[in-house]
């Protein structure tokens, strides 16, 4: 068997918290400010049920062909080739997706702490812990991303309670009125294609203990994440109000910097690094695990192994050449992503379920 | 269940490409030699006395310490009796009083009639003749040549082409001590010895039940060390003593003198600074690693037991914790766990935060640190480097120390190093605090997990001094991957942390009482998950309506 | 495989220490900066004034820096055309790395502040070292003389200000509050005003021989901006005012004259209290009702006033009310009348109660607020009075 572990239901739902917080985290307060203010939250809300739709799609179609990845059901429901094309896509955009990733959480760490070193050095050292990780299966870092997660949460949890001596909740108001519909909808679209991330789940059900419960894990997963970035949405926008929230590229550090308790406990920036560095770190490893099983899938190889490093070499070049500079990454982000991703995560899963529902009765069994 | 067949496929993966390997290797020439020596060993003796004395002589030439010790029997003079045995190794008195003072002055208690013939005498001696506790019979040379030189004595008769092999085991050893590296204030003593037999003598006085199984055998070709594994049965998974006994029989190795070598042999990660297989001196300790479902092994000539499979978390976990009250325990258990991190990374966060993260420090800190930093002529990370080494020095020195010198050589280490080197300028006082209790709170949890900590706290540093914060945490996400890469015979080494058990996590960060601590740790007592009756919260009686 | 990724790891370690760490910087390698003003020149350009700390007469432990005589701080200042571009100039000076992260002022000079204070301060929001906790002061004069100054109580004048503001004894703002107040439509930016002082210091230890005259900081009151630029000053009792307009800090001590005997005084302490603004609009004009609901200890008792009778005390809460709604006037007089600013975020309480009729007035929001009434309410609690009833010095 190309990879043998298996993950509980638990642990899938920590991972794919862990796959959509740590950039959404850090990077989804500034994007979403830009449109719709104060009223992000709804927007999130909004992103949030087009997630839950996303999931329940992917979902659906995964448990038709239990044991497949979707790199292997392509197949079976479009032929050979067209779904070796097909699978070839969603290799790619894995790729894509990590160096993205990759080139987001280098772009932190050089913006915010580290200005001289040159990014490239941030970016080989997670890479490195990543492809460790990934070589020795999925269960390495679906335990290391067991006690990782709770940490950050925590962390993330404290942060934004420490700070509510600053906060004023008036800065929320007036609700709507101000932007009116459009724009919290246009905040919407962009926290739904991040969310919709969790389309790596149809890489990982076949791994699940029990894959009848997958619609749990990923209706949790979703659930989870999306109330902490609510929370820690309304707690930015509370902070610093809707126009001045629009400046900042990482709202979540100027956070943390504003937070002085007693004037004792003060100047925490470690603790955002630990949470955007480790949650980068399984983030990445997710993606790049995916990446990594596809193409030992689709050459149809009896181990993923000899993959791990070229195609981390992939992601780590992809990364430097993508963009020229943080703004281009942001502005890709803020627009161009969306199309590009929106169709993998979900016109090609739901053409997939039709083609499948078309083809024949449920459960094709292999 | 899957986790152990997942590890035995990789069990046997090895086996299948050792077989070439470890066979090419000099050990192969050293069992070359030995079988030549052995092979003509390998026979039945003689009926002829004279014969068997020979060829024992012959095998054990050149060894002065072996005696020969030539009788009549009391009763026929005909019948030759002959007694071989290494002085220094058996008991003397019990030699000359129980089995020459019998066979030479005692009569025999025969019934009228019988005779002593030389065919029936050494029926009539196993039975009557030899009040020795504990005898064996056997025919073979192999068997009384192993038998001499592990401190029985060999009873050899003309005319019986067989040997009595007397239990009369006696040689200098140690007493039971108190254990100089596990301490505790509250809690047995007593510590394991050299003997086998005394150390399985000492967990058998703690669990008194018949279930606690106990198999022999001997490892290392030359040294033919007596090895015990230990288990209760039951409460043990068969799969891992199944597994445990594989790996030790495939041990294929010239000498065993310590448990440290067995260890090295059969642990799944050899590679890796993290033990995966305990060991530990104290009785208590082993026996409640059993009563979990774990496996022992005993080696002969070593107080250092090993128990397999072996968790993370039981690097915080010392034996005190469960005699002391849950309170208390939990209060220390989070220290040590605060004590580890900071082992691991208060060095590192050190040199990270004052050569890169100024920010982090408060204003009047950051001046004071910078007023001292001034007249100190290194960068923070060569200075840190250089102390830490140190201080490893002096650890290691002062485990070697003989007696005499340990008073000097400790003013040297506090005042010359600790003093003055900080008043000539050399460091700044900082560093000096910073050392000392990274050094003092490696201490504070087990030995073995402190060695892995005291090694890895050296590549975070260099980390932390190239590319500051960044760098610590990526170490520890590293060392955190590749814990969670560790199995210990088929347990992952991060359980109950991960794969999430909450019921293990009552020992993990605290220590829960014993009245909550229903069931063993999930994935190493899984055969018989209870072991507390629920209910037993201690309450008083109500009171009474009359006194 | 293995051997492989060991290389790569060692490879990557060597290059990491060799090629030199790119963001390191040793203690004794910095210039921490406590403090910094900046001024404009009166070309135009940026004067940008530092106050760099000297650690080695700073008390590091094992010897203490001999205060009154030598400075503990280095100021120094440089010009150029943006506030990066005269850092870039003191760096040819400066013989460490400039580290901005500890920096804990920010003063403005009048003449900065008058000419537009957006554009300078936009270096310390990018900059990833500065933080947004600095306190934004303006002077009435040069910041540089400010950063010149000497502290009796601290080591640094820079830390003597920054602590002057934290305790909150004026309107103390920081550059992100400052931020969002520039920023949001509804309101305008205040800062806390600073001067000096003179002050004699005896120096020359017991003979105290020498004595020396030098200038300290104090907090004189507000800064008032119409939008980026300076419009005014408050002073000490308008700022006061100004507080508890805005519902912020409503702490302090009110000196109400007693009632009984002419030319005496009580003191009372503010402890706590809330303003709640309502804007009113009925489609023509714009009215605000302000409530100030303040408690307040009895501290100081100049005058012998009976407090345990209840009509006193009313008395004593009715004088406290109108103490307060004068201060309040004085405050609204001078930033409605004289610099018609808004300045108490009553745009922004209108802002969110009529949401649907603030698009049309926000632009002329100013010129609105100066023209709309203010009805003030106070009420005034007088809860204790210390330890005593009465004063225990009264003869019977």
């Amino acid at each position: 068997m190309l990879e043998g572990g298996k993950i509980s239901s638990r642990q899938a739902i920590f991972l794919m918290v862990s796959m959509v917080l740590p950039t959404a985290f850090l990077f989804m307060a500034a994007v979403i400010a830009h449109l719709a203010k104060q009223d992000g939250w709804i927007s999130l809300l909004l992103a949030v049920l087009v997630a839950l739709l996303i999931a329940w799609l992917v979902v659906s179609l995964s448990l038709r062909f239990p044991g497949q990845t979707i790199f292997q059901f392509v197949e079976v429901i479009l032929g050979r080739w067209p779904g070796k094309v097909v699978a070839f896509l969603y290799i790619w955009w894995l790729i894509h997706v990590n160096a993205e990733i990759l080139r987001q959480f280098g772009s932190f760490m050089v913006s915010a702490f580290m200005p001289e070193t040159p990014i490239i050095v941030f970016e080989i050292l997670v890479m490195v812990i990543a492809a460790y990780a990934v070589r020795n299966g999925l269960e390495v870092f679906t335990r290391a991303n067991e006690i990782l997660l709770p940490i950050i949460l925590v962390m993330v949890f404290i942060i934004n309670i420490l700070l509510i001596p600053e906060l004023n909740l008036k800065r929320l108001l007036p609700v709507y009125i101000d932007n009116g519909a459009v724009s919290i909808i246009k905040g919407a679209i962009i926290p739904s294609v991040w969310f919709g991330e969790i389309v790596v789940m149809a890489v990982l059900i076949p791994y699940l203990n029990k894959a009848k419960e997958a619609y749990r894990v990923a209706a949790s997963a979703t659930l989870i994440t999306g109330s902490i970035l609510i929370f820690s949405y309304v707690n930015s926008m509370a902070l610093y109000g809707p126009e001045a929230a629009d400046g900042w590229i990482f709202p979540s550090l100027n956070k943390v910097r504003m937070v002085n308790i007693a004037n004792f406990l003060e100047r925490l920036e470690a603790l955002i690094m630990f949470v955007w560095v480790a949650g980068g770190m399984v983030k990445i490893s997710i993606f790049y695990w995916a990446a990594v099983l596809g193409s030992a899938q689709w050459l149809e190889l009896k181990d993923y192994k000899p993959l791990v490093l070229p195609v981390g070499v992939i992601i780590l070049a992809l990364s430097i050449m993508a963009h020229e500079s943080i703004l281009g990454l942001y502005t890709f982000l803020a627009t161009s992503a969306l199309p590009f991703w929106i169709v993998f995560q979900a016109c090609i899963p739901l053409l997939l379920l039709i083609a499948a529902m078309l083809r024949g009765p449920r459960k094709t069994r292999h | 269940m899957r986790f152990i067949k997942f590890i035995r496929r990789g069990m046997s993966g090895r086996r299948k490409s050792d077989s070439g390997q470890q066979d090419n290797g000099s050990k192969n020439q050293k069992k070359e030699n030995l079988t030549a020596n052995q092979e003509p060993r390998n026979q039945d003796l003689s009926s002829d006395l004279q014969t068997n004395l020979r060829q024992i002589r012959a095998i054990l030439s050149e060894c002065s310490d072996v005696i020969y010790r030539e009788f009549d029997f009391a009763q026929d003079e005909r019948i030759k009796l002959a007694l071989v045995y290494l002085d220094g190794m058996v008991d003397k008195t019990r030699v000359s009083d129980q089995i020459m003072h019998s066979l030479m002055l005692d009569a025999p208690l025969v019934e009228q009639g019988e005779e002593f013939t030389r065919t029936r005498v050494f029926a009539i001696i196993k039975k009557r003749l030899l009040p020795i506790q504990q005898i064996e019979e056997t025919n073979n040379l192999d068997q009384v040549i192993d038998a001499v030189l592990a401190g029985d004595a060999v009873l050899l008769a003309d005319g019986c082409a067989c040997a009595v092999i007397n239990d009369a085991k006696g040689w200098e050893s140690r007493s039971i001590e108190e254990s100089q590296t596990e301490l505790v204030v509250r809690g047995p003593r007593e510590a394991f010895v050299e003997t086998l037999r005394v150390n399985t003598s000492l967990i058998r006085r703690k669990i008194k039940n018949p279930n606690l199984k106990i198999e022999a055998m001997k490892l290392g070709q030359i040294t033919k060390t007596d090895i015990a594994i230990v288990y209760i049965k039951g409460i043990v998974s068969e799969q891992v003593v199944t597994e445990v006994k594989e790996r030790l029989n495939r041990i294929n190795i010239d000498s065993i003198l310590e448990t440290g070598y067995i260890e090295e042999l059969v642990e799944d990660n050899p590679l890796s600074p993290f033990c995966t297989v305990l060991h530990t001196e104290r009785p208590d300790k082993v026996a409640a690693q059993l009563l979990e479902g774990r496996v022992a092994i005993l080696v002969d000539g070593t107080p250092y037991v090993l128990t397999v499979p072996l968790l993370f978390v039981e690097a915080i976990q010392s034996p005190e914790d469960y005699y002391e009250r849950p309170m208390f325990s939990s209060a220390m258990r989070l220290l040590r766990w605060f004590s580890m991190i900071i082992s691991l990374l208060a060095p590192s966060l050190y040199i990270a935060i004052i050569t890169f993260h100024h920010e982090m420090l408060p204003t009047a800190l950051l001046l004071s640190l910078a007023a001292q930093r001034e007249t100190v002529p290194f960068p923070a990370f060569v200075e840190t480097f250089m102390m830490e080494f140190v201080f490893e020095i002096l650890r290691e020195a002062g485990i070697r120390l003989p007696r005499q010198v340990g008073q000097a050589v400790s003013i040297v280490g506090a005042l010359v190093i600790g003093q003055a080197a900080v008043q000539a300028g050399l460091v700044a006082a900082g560093t000096v605090i910073l050392v000392a209790l990274t050094g003092i709170a490696s201490f504070t949890f087990c030995y073995y997990a402190s060695t892995s900590i005291r090694l890895l706290r050296f590549p975070i540093m260099v980390l932390a001094g190239t590319l500051g914060l960044y760098g610590v945490i990526c170490g520890v996400l590293a060392i955190l991957v590749h814990l969670a890469t560790l199995r210990s015979f088929g347990v992952p080494y991060l359980s109950p942390l991960a794969p999430l058990n909450t019921g293990g996590l009552k020992d993990v960060a605290v220590r829960m009482p014993w009245w909550t601590m229903l069931r063993r740790p999930r994935l190493v007592g899984m055969v018989n998950p209870q072991r507390v009756a629920r209910g037993l919260k201690p309450a008083p009686p109500p009171a009474r309506g009359k006194r | 495989m293995k051997k492989l990724l060991s290389c790569l790891l060692l490879l990557i370690f060597m290059a990491g220490i060799l090629s030199g760490c790119w963001s390191r910087k040793e203690l004794s390698e910095l210039a921490i900066v406590l403090g910094a003003g900046i001024d404009r020149t009166p070309d135009g350009q940026v004067m940008l004034t530092l106050q760099l700390a000297k650690p080695s007469t700073i008390t590091g432990g094992w010897g203490g820096g001999a205060r009154g005589i030598e400075p503990s701080a280095w100021v120094v200042s440089g010009t150029g055309k943006t506030v990066l571009d005269a850092q870039k100039r003191l760096a040819t000076r400066i013989s460490r790395s400039i580290y901005w992260a500890h920096s804990a002022i920010l003063v403005f000079g009048e003449e900065a502040a008058r000419y537009g204070i957006r554009r300078y301060i936009d270096f310390f929001l990018r900059s990833p070292y500065s933080r947004e906790t600095m306190w934004i002061m303006v002077t009435n004069g040069e910041a540089k003389d400010i950063l010149e100054a000497y502290s009796e109580m601290e080591n640094t004048s820079a830390q003597d200000i920054a602590n002057l503001a934290r305790s909150r004894t004026g309107y103390s703002v920081n550059l992100k509050d400052f931020t969002i107040m520039l920023a949001n439509q509804g309101t305008n930016p205040i800062a806390s005003r600073i001067d000096l002082i003179d002050y004699s210091i005896n120096s020359g230890g017991l003979t105290r021989a020498k004595s020396v005259m030098q200038k300290g900081a104090i907090l004189t009151g507000t800064a008032v901006f119409h939008d980026e630029t300076l419009a005014g000053f408050l002073d000490e009792s308008e700022t006061q005012g100004l507080l508890w307009l805005r519902g912020e800090t409503l702490k302090g001590i009110i000196s109400v004259s007693s009632l009984t005997e002419p030319g005496k005084e009580m003191s009372i302490n503010i402890i706590r209290g809330a303003t709640e603004v309502q804007p009113q609009y009925d489609g023509e004009s714009v009215w605000f009702d302000v409530k100030i609901v303040i408690e307040g200890d009895l501290w100081e008792q100049q005058s012998g006033e009976e407090i345990m009778e209840r009509q006193v005390r009313k008395a004593i809460e009715e004088e406290m009310a109108g103490e307060v709604e004068d201060k309040v006037r004085l405050a609204l007089e001078k930033v409605q009348g004289e610099y018609k600013v808004d300045i108490l975020n009553f745009g922004e309480s209108f802002h969110r109660k009529y949401p649907k009729v603030w698009p049309k007035l926000k632009d002329s929001w100013d010129e609105v607020f100066a023209g709309s009434g203010v009805n003030i309410t106070v009420e005034a609690h007088l809860r204790r009075s210390g330890l005593e009833t009465k004063r225990t010095s009264e003869k019977e």
